[in-house]
């Protein structure tokens, strides 16, 4: 009786607060965020297959109030207490979430005013609430300056001075950031890089000039035009432009500081080496003149990882690359060229994480024969793997289904296969093996395990992250993040074991989306060898020295059920069975066009980025999901200008 | 004799080279007593030092980072005061008791904010520069840095950052102690031969001329360069400008004296960490007595470090599978973890009191380089495994006059207020504030 009365009261302070609109962006919006309804519910989030998609954070007001009045479409008009938007944030009904908002709290309040208020939008108003698109409004971040990559510098050297010694090598390590090494956001210039950058360049270009003044880089007999006619023509090469005549001016002063031809070239060639005209590449530019050499840039670093060669500059001296047909043409040329081979192994290393597999190590008395070299073999296959699947121009989703494998010795030993007779020659796997493509070759199997075990948690993440294309959040701080141990007394599987990041509220809201899916390749160890129970070994202390007084072995039954939350018919229960899944999800074979995206535009994609991104996708699926369709539609789609030149940001379709 | 140093640089440059490839022997750098650069009190350099006559000695700051937290039970001293035991994580400190005061009870307000980043990540962007982690880096600049900008000027090198353990898991955020700002990490020198060929490389004739007009004419193409780009990315080009000076200045301070040493011929082991830590310990002190620097950061390990430890009998994981009971690595909240962080730790002040020991024997005016600095040493967590931002333990050392020392002091208050209260009232820097800094902290200060 007192609950209804309590009700009562509260229908009625709804009503006469209804009086006064509410507002959403001061009242409710604050309320969601704290809740972090947004780490989830975003476009690269877990929760990015549900309606409900936050604007990025920093959108404008008038944004997050349309954002407000679209959540109509999760309020139930009739009975608005039965709304979506009310049950699943307080976890009346289930929500992979958890509860982020508490019942009866103020927050919930909040909400529950919002939803009244919408529950009552009619006509023109709804209408209006309904046409709201999270594509809208957003502006794409103008990236123009780009540094090179360590790896971009190696090879651009190479090709400009014929140096292939590497010296990025010895530069400070790079950042992963949205997954790549090469994203803007990474790409400040500490004084230990610019130390590094002045000593390479002093180096190279002593190098270059060991034996006097090369043939290759002065054809003309040593004079006042051969002095301009160097600047201008090595210039071009350094800066991937035609120098202006100031430019031209200068560095002819800097040459005539050289005691003689050769070390006024070579000071040339040092400063050009640490000009920002040299390690920062136009992406795009306002200056009309260099535009088009803008273009050419970001075509050879996106398509060779290295400074465009002369046949391209000149196709963007005479305009071939103002219009999408001509950078196609082009784009198909560069494709042909080895340069696009070494490039696209670079945009695969990152994004399969090569440096984790490189640097993963093994407890040594549990797996005896995986060391460095094994772990380099892991990643070597899976370079050969893709690039087979790239440049044969088969169907890139195969990258999780196909049925073989690219072995060695290493590799043979783990897949319990005959060694071929070449290193990496393609092998069939055994059929009962249950493995396919990625998910079931050493790689990714040993790179997401621990020393001694396997981490189901983080095999799930990396899927998540890195075919999903969706960011799971960290744990929240202060959280103890120790497991019930495993003992004689309580031999379970990591399963039993991890059960605790469901029940315990704070971790289930994260671990129920990523755990499941690890648990579907328990039955691969920790370095990809298949095991059909799971053996644990009690009485050996690790990590000190005292021998074992007694050893005992126990064996415990793998339950392989596994699901990706969130992708409808995703159960599975090995790596094959979830290849397939992937291979036939759009949420995967869209993330594909977005990690590439990331990797050549240098940059999170955004709102305003989606229908590029959808353009691309189509060409890509239209093409029978052929790699190199999905780059020479990268490249064209990023070509588009509008009238008056600019990039287009968002196009009507 | 301006420069007592560079005698020693050249002779001990290939001795230098050659110790660090013999495998174990540690090698030390005999440090000159340099006591003819100070005037006959010891309170000021001698007229002789040509450009710094009649100037006191400088003070010093030196930041230092541990990655990974503490066993609280075996670090934090159990009794507050003058007459605390050393815990056994601190006992090679023992040596030092005059020298240092250990605090407790800090807190890392900064890590609580909610927002991108795990545990670590928001730690050790609280620990460093007392602002939340941004989803890249830390939020501004780190206490070292802050400091340099107001002391630094005058120096070779406004800063040094040098760092020790190169394993190479994490982001800039576990890699960097140090930040010149919003994202931008200063990443620290890990390779003594890289190092010493930065304070003391010596170059052929007419380098620096050469150097000179290298770097004025890269200047003139990024001001070019900057009225071409867009705001944003001018303030990109303007980072490389600013870059260039900082080289620009380490040439210009470049003593005439070292320019006759080899080239380096470095192809020793590196992953003996021991012996490079005590190298780069070597290497900073040497920094800091030929007033190369005033400041410095030095990164043991790195924030949620994977460091093996091998010479300490642990071979089964790394360090950060350690502090969490995962896989069988005997985990925190058990005895045997516990223990093993203890060991752990303990190297950590076992390095850091031989860098006390290299400054406390190195005289310097009427006392040793040592009493004209102040150490500041930090991890990233209290306790390990729960990633424990709040009751922070940390070490100030170093015989600046208005430290206090000999004790160890329970204090309430953020690391901010202690950062400010070491900038201001100790280094003289006059920030007039810091991130979380809402107070001075009293309890430092003699």
């Amino acid at each position: 009786m007192s609950k209804i009365l309590i009700c009562l009261w509260g229908a009625l302070a709804c009503v006469m607060i209804g009086a006064e609109p509410v507002s959403f962006t001061k009242s409710v919006y604050p309320v969601l965020e704290e809740a972090g309804c947004r780490n989830c519910h975003n476009a690269d989030g877990v929760a990015s297959a549900t309606r409900l998609h936050f604007p990025e954070t920093g959108a404008g007001t008038p944004q997050v109030a349309a954002f407000g009045n679209s959540l109509v479409v999760l309020v139930d008009a009739k009975d608005p207490a039965n709304s979506l938007l009310f049950r699943k944030p307080t976890a009346r009904i289930p929500h992979a979430g958890g509860q982020r908002i508490v019942p009866g709290s103020p927050q919930e309040t909040a909400l529950r005013s919002w939803i009244d208020q919408l529950a009552s939008l009619k006509g023109d108003d709804l209408a209006a609430a309904l046409r709201y698109r999270d594509d809208s409004g957003g502006a794409r971040p103008s990236v123009t300056l780009r540094r090179l990559t360590n790896s971009q510098y190696n090879h651009t050297v190479r090709d400009l001075l014929g140096n292939n010694g590497s010296p990025a090598n010895q530069f400070p390590p790079e950042d992963f950031v949205n997954g790549f090494k090469n994203q803007f956001a990474s790409q400040s210039l500490s004084p230990l890089l610019e130390d590094a950058y002045s000593n390479a360049a002093e180096k190279l270009a002593k190098r270059a000039f060991r034996n006097g003044v090369p043939a290759t880089m002065i054809a003309c007999q040593p004079s006042a035009a051969c002095r301009a006619e160097f600047v201008r023509s090595f210039g071009q090469k350094a800066f991937r432009r035609p120098l202006d005549p100031a430019e031209v001016r200068r560095y002819e002063g800097v040459f005539q500081q050289g005691k003689d031809f050769a070390t006024g070239a070579q000071l040339v060639v040092e400063v050009m080496l640490q000009s920002p005209n040299f390690l920062f590449r136009l992406e795009d530019t306002d200056n009309p003149k260099w535009r088009p050499y803008a273009e050419a840039s970001r075509l050879s670093y996106a398509l060779w990882d290295s400074m465009p060669d002369d046949v391209l500059l000149a196709a963007a001296g005479r305009g071939e690359l103002d219009h999408p047909q001509g950078v196609e043409k082009v784009a198909r040329r560069m494709l042909q060229d080895p340069k696009a081979k070494e490039a696209l192994e670079e945009f695969v290393s990152q994004w399969l994480r090569f440096d984790r597999a490189l640097t993963a190590t093994k407890e040594q008395r549990t797996f005896p024969g995986f060391n460095a070299s094994a772990a380099q073999a892991t990643t070597e296959e899976a370079r050969g793997f893709v690039a087979d699947l790239v440049w044969n121009g088969e169907d890139f989703t195969q990258i999780f289904t196909a049925p073989y494998g690219y072995v060695n010795a290493d590799l043979a030993r783990i897949y319990k296969v005959d060694a071929p007779a070449t290193d990496f020659a393609r092998v069939p796997f055994p059929a009962n093996s249950e493995r396919a493509g990625l998910l079931g070759q050493a790689m990714f199997l040993a790179m997401t395990a621990k020393p001694d075990d396997t981490s189901p948690t983080a095999r799930g993440l990396f899927v998540r992250e890195q075919f999903l294309c969706q960011h799971v959040a960290d744990p929240p701080p202060g959280v103890n993040t120790n497991l019930p141990p495993v003992t004689e007394a309580r031999p379970v599987s990591n399963r039993e074991r991890l059960a605790m990041h469901t029940t315990n509220k704070t971790c289930a809201g994260c671990h129920s989306l990523v755990d499941p899916i690890g648990f579907g390749f328990e039955k691969f160890d920790a370095i990809g060898q298949r095991r059909d129970r799971l053996k644990l070994v009690f009485g050996m202390i690790v990590g000190e020295s005292k021998a074992p007084e007694r050893k005992v072995t126990m064996e415990v039954d793998l339950d392989t059920t596994g699901q990706v939350a969130g992708l409808p018919n995703s159960s599975f229960s090995s790596p094959k069975e979830l290849g397939a899944v992937l291979a036939a999800s759009p949420q995967c074979q869209e993330c594909i066009v977005k990690q590439y995206f990331r990797y050549v535009s240098g940059r999170m994609e955004t709102a305003a980025d989606r229908p590029q991104i959808h353009e691309i996708f189509d060409s890509f699926r239209k093409s029978g999901f052929r790699f190199q369709e999905l780059m020479v539609a990268t490249m064209m789609e990023q070509s588009r200008r509008t009238e008056g030149g600019q990039r287009i940001a968002v196009r009507n379709h | 004799m301006p420069y007592a140093i560079t005698k020693r640089a050249r002779v001990s440059r290939r001795r230098f080279l050659k110790g660090i490839t013999m495998a174990g022997s540690a090698i030390q750098i005999g440090l000159p007593p340099l006591v003819s650069m100070f005037n006959s009190h010891g309170t000021a350099y001698a007229a002789t030092a040509a450009d710094t006559a009649g100037a006191p000695i400088e003070s010093r700051f030196v930041f230092w980072f541990n990655g990974n937290g503490i066993p609280e039970r075996y670090w934090i001293p159990t009794e507050t005061g003058p007459e605390f035991h050393f815990s056994p994580c601190l006992t090679p400190l023992a040596p030092f008791r005059n020298e240092i005061h250990v605090l407790s009870g800090l807190d890392n307000q900064a890590a609580n904010v909610s927002g991108p980043g795990n545990g670590h990540h928001k730690a050790i962007s609280g620990v460093t520069s007392c602002t939340p982690f941004t989803g890249h880096g830390a939020g501004g600049p780190s206490i070292d840095q802050a400091i340099a900008a107001k002391i630094g000027n005058q120096s070779r090198f406004s800063s040094l950052q040098i760092g020790v353990s190169q394993e190479s898991f994490g982001e800039s955020i576990q890699r960097n102690m140090s930040w010149a700002g919003y994202d931008r990490p200063l990443p620290p020198q890990m390779l003594p031969n890289k190092l010493f060929d930065y304070l003391f490389g010596v170059r052929e004739e007419g380098w620096v001329k050469r150097k000179r007009s290298i770097l004025d004419a890269v200047r003139q193409d990024a001001l070019a360069l900057q009225k071409e780009v867009p705001k944003d990315d001018a303030a990109r080009v303007e980072e490389h400008l600013s870059s260039i000076r900082d080289l620009e200045r380490g040439i210009e301070g470049l003593p005439a004296e070292y320019r006759k040493v080899d080239p380096p011929d470095y192809d020793g082991d590196m992953k003996d960490w021991p012996q490079i830590a005590k190298l780069q310990s070597d290497l900073l002190a040497q920094a800091l007595v030929t007033r190369q620097t005033r400041v410095a950061s030095y990164m043991l390990t790195k924030g949620q470090g994977l460091a093996r430890f091998p010479w300490l009998g642990l071979t089964a994981a790394r360090h950060h599978d350690y502090t969490h009971a995962d896989g069988k690595a005997p985990g925190s909240d058990g005895v045997d973890g516990q223990r093993i962080l203890r060991d752990i730790t303990k190297w950590h002040a076992d390095e850091f009191a031989y860098l006390l020991g290299k400054l406390k024997s190195t005289p310097e005016g009427d006392g040793s380089v040592l009493d004209h600095t102040c150490l500041l040493y930090a991890h990233e967590h209290a306790e390990a495994n729960p990633h424990k931002c709040s009751g922070l333990a940390m070490i100030v050392a170093g015989g600046l006059p208005r430290l206090k020392r000999g004790t160890h002091s329970r204090v309430m208050g953020t690391i901010g207020d202690l950062y400010l209260t070491l900038a201001d009232d100790v280094m003289g820097a006059g920030l007039g504030r810091f991130p979380t800094a809402s107070q001075k902290m009293g309890e430092i200060l003699s």
